[in-house]
């Protein structure tokens, strides 16, 4: 049997003694656990056997390359990032993208662990073979994009890779992003945790080769693959961009609108990027997108009397955060507020689901309404940047916010949790839960916390809307989706490709087995897929998760939804707790050696 | 039959609304038809060639919260909308 034929280095580097070392690992490893989320799951679970504080030294950083990243295979060059959350508590496995991924495995790694502190503001650099701390001070303060160029000028060299945190990761906001090449591992407060070991950045610069263990049948299927990918199964993405969605949620009566009161929001046409698109007089649009991906699935845009750097991707659940979410009806204070988060750092999500929660306990008079300078109310985008700067600089009710709406509403209290729209302390995202069954469960048992990116189950609900399936139908379509995730993100390929593939399990395992040499077939995918699910539920539960943590938010059971198609709908306790049930039920009778909790 | 169009099919089409003029009720297959035949631009992006199916991740939802049945009829008060299932981002 041909052994792993991609680079197998893993680095380990301790910030307090400013020491590292390689090893190789063995072929067994990459059969186990592929890669991505897989591998770095696996390198977690093996160094985090119990109870940490996530801003604490012994909490590691791990970051996995996807097993095609810098190989042929479109829309591949990816990368894991996991940590434990200052967010959650509990396991974050995080995705990023572009060169950066790509070069981690031109510098001969399949992953890199973090471990320790720093007594100063640092750079790691790694350059091939070897590993430099470098003084950070001067880079405090600065942005991402500002500590790419910094180092790129202090090196002389352009195409140096980078990732970065922002002020808020400096300065320990919970829901801090880690950024490279101008993607970020957003969600659970990654940042946060380069920000408490005073890591500002890690610097690559990497030239080996990659290899691939047979590199006719590889480029024969990546072809294919990029054929598909230029055809209309990713039409939306390349050229409508994911904000798309927010015009067809609303129809849908699926936009959760300030803070989840309402399903649809009155000002949403005049907040879509699709109007902007539209709009060629007023806005220019920009594109770009991951390295060596076809489908280029990002659209910037900017008023034409301004300046171009200025142009804020226009995602659609950045997009949500700011506008639906928080009642605001103005598009340019929606990118403003896209673009001062990327700037400094922050997660659009959790700071857009903070600043709304704070509207809505501004309403109820549990926080000033003056906190922020402009009235802390729905639909003031004047608010925006003034609340986003103080959670940036952990200021005034900024710092009660950088914690998250689940710790903030603690410390507010006067019965705030009503108003906080979490699971397991991670902000929802902008889909609407209480017509979606299956998704509501998913959110629910989603390891991670209330990621749509993990358990998006929501097409089964809008296909088969009927109240007549099953519980245990509805948990094993959860389970899959769950596990779905898992292999995506163990190879690590883009989910906006997923209608790329006609008989994903088998396509994705000949893929894998041409580029790595290790022999898999669709069974062993699930296989693999299933033990990595497992293996982030063991580290919860010695993280202290349990099984009345796989719930939703208080409102979701006791408010139906009030508008819409969909009004009158709401998540009902015991249906969840059934639901729960046969999914706990068919995860155990599939083997599963769960902690219950 | 008034359809809303959202997504690629209103970027193709270059409005939001087109009405056809079928029999109602209708069947999906029929209505697909009619459809590729008001607006050519659909085809093969959002209507397969062969003019039986939507092509993923365009689908017919009715009051956009609901797929038809197969062989379930339909007609202008089920409020029918070509749209996408979103995802991501």
């Amino acid at each position: 049997m041909m052994g792993y034929a991609g680079p197998r280095d893993l680095m380990e580097i301790d910030l307090t003694t400013r020491t590292w070392r390689r090893s190789a690992l063995g072929d067994d490893v990459f059969a186990d656990a592929l890669g991505g989320v897989g591998l770095a799951v696996r390198l977690i679970d093996e160094r985090v056997r119990g109870p940490l504080d996530p801003l604490s030294p012994e909490n590691p950083i791990v970051f996995a390359a996807g097993p095609f990243a810098s190989t042929p295979v479109p829309a591949a060059n990816k990368h894991a990032l996991a940590t434990i959350s200052p967010l959650t508590g509990l396991l974050n496995e995080g995705l990023s993208s572009s060169h950066f991924s790509a070069v981690l495995r031109r510098c001969g790694l399949a992953a890199l662990v973090i471990r320790g502190a720093a007594e100063h503001w640092t750079t790691i650099a790694i350059d091939g073979d070897e590993v430099r701390f470098e003084d950070a001070s001067a880079l405090q303060g600065q942005s991402a994009r500002e500590t790419t160029k910094s180092l790129r000028d202090a090196y002389g060299d352009r195409s140096l890779r980078v990732c970065a945190i922002g002020a808020a990761g400096e300065r320990g906001v919970r829901y801090a992003a880690v950024e490279n090449d101008g993607r970020q591992a957003g969600r659970g407060g990654t940042g946060a945790v380069f920000g408490a070991k005073r890591l500002k950045a890690v610097a690559l610069r990497g030239r080996g080769e990659v290899g691939i263990a047979d590199p006719k049948r590889t480029a024969s299927i990546a072809a294919t693959l990029k054929a598909r990918a230029l055809g209309p199964k990713t039409a939306k993405y390349r050229v409508l961009g994911t904000s798309a969605n927010l015009r067809v949620l609303q129809r849908m009566g699926q936009l959760p609108t300030r803070n989840f009161t309402a399903a649809q929001f009155e000002g949403a046409e005049n907040v879509t990027p699709e109007r902007a698109r539209e709009s060629k007089a007023t806005y220019v649009e920009l594109r770009a997108g991951c390295a060596g991906c076809p489908v280029q699935c990002e659209h910037l845009y900017v008023r034409k009397d301004r300046d171009r750097r200025s142009a804020a991707a226009s995602e659609y659940e950045s997009v949500w955060a700011f506008g639906p979410n928080c009642g605001v009806d103005d598009l340019d204070a929606v990118l403003d507020a896209i673009g001062r988060c990327d700037e400094l750092g922050l997660d659009t999500i959790s700071t857009g689901s903070a600043i709304a929660f704070a509207m809505e306990c501004a309403e109820h008079g549990l926080v000033r309404s003056d906190a922020f300078g402009p009235k802390l109310r729905f639909g003031n985008g004047a608010v925006l940047i003034p609340a986003i700067d103080a959670i940036g600089a952990r200021r005034g009710l900024g710092d009660v916010l950088a914690d998250g709406v689940r710790a903030a509403a603690r410390q507010i209290g006067g019965g705030a949790e009503r108003f906080a729209m979490h699971c397991k302390g991670l902000e929802l995202p902008g889909y609407e839960p209480r017509a979606l069954p299956t998704y509501a469960l998913g959110l629910a048992t989603c390891t991670r916390g209330a990621c749509h990116n993990r358990s998006a189950t929501y097409d089964k609900d809008l296909r088969d809307p009927s109240d007549d399936r099953s519980d245990a139908a509805r948990a094993q379509d959860a389970i899959e989706a769950e596990d779905r995730a898992v292999a995506w993100d163990s190879l690590v390929l883009c989910k906006f490709i997923r209608d790329c593939f006609e008989d994903f399990d088998t396509e994705a395992a000949a893929l894998w087995s041409a580029v790595s040499g290790v022999q898999l077939d669709g069974a062993g995918l699930r296989a693999a897929a299933q033990r990595t699910w497992e293996r982030k539920r063991a580290i919860n539960a010695r993280l202290g998760w349990t099984r009345d943590d796989d719930t939703l938010p208080e409102r979701l059971f006791a408010e139906a939804i009030a508008d819409g198609p969909n009004a009158g709908r709401r998540v009902e306790p015991g249906r969840l707790a059934s639901l729960r049930d046969a999914y706990e039920g068919l995860r155990a009778a599939a083997g599963t050696a769960l902690p219950v909790g | 039959m008034n359809v809303e169009l959202f997504g690629m099919a209103r970027a193709l089409a270059g409005v939001s609304h087109v009405v056809l003029a079928l029999d109602e009720p209708v069947e999906l297959h029929d209505f697909l038809r009619s459809l590729a035949e008001a607006v050519p631009a659909l085809v093969p992006d959002v209507i397969a060639a062969s003019l039986d199916a939507f092509v993923e991740p365009n689908l017919l939802l009715l009051d956009g919260c609901r797929a038809p049945r197969a062989g379930e009829t339909f007609v202008d008060a089920d409020r029918p909308c070509v749209l996408f299932l979103a995802s991501g981002g």
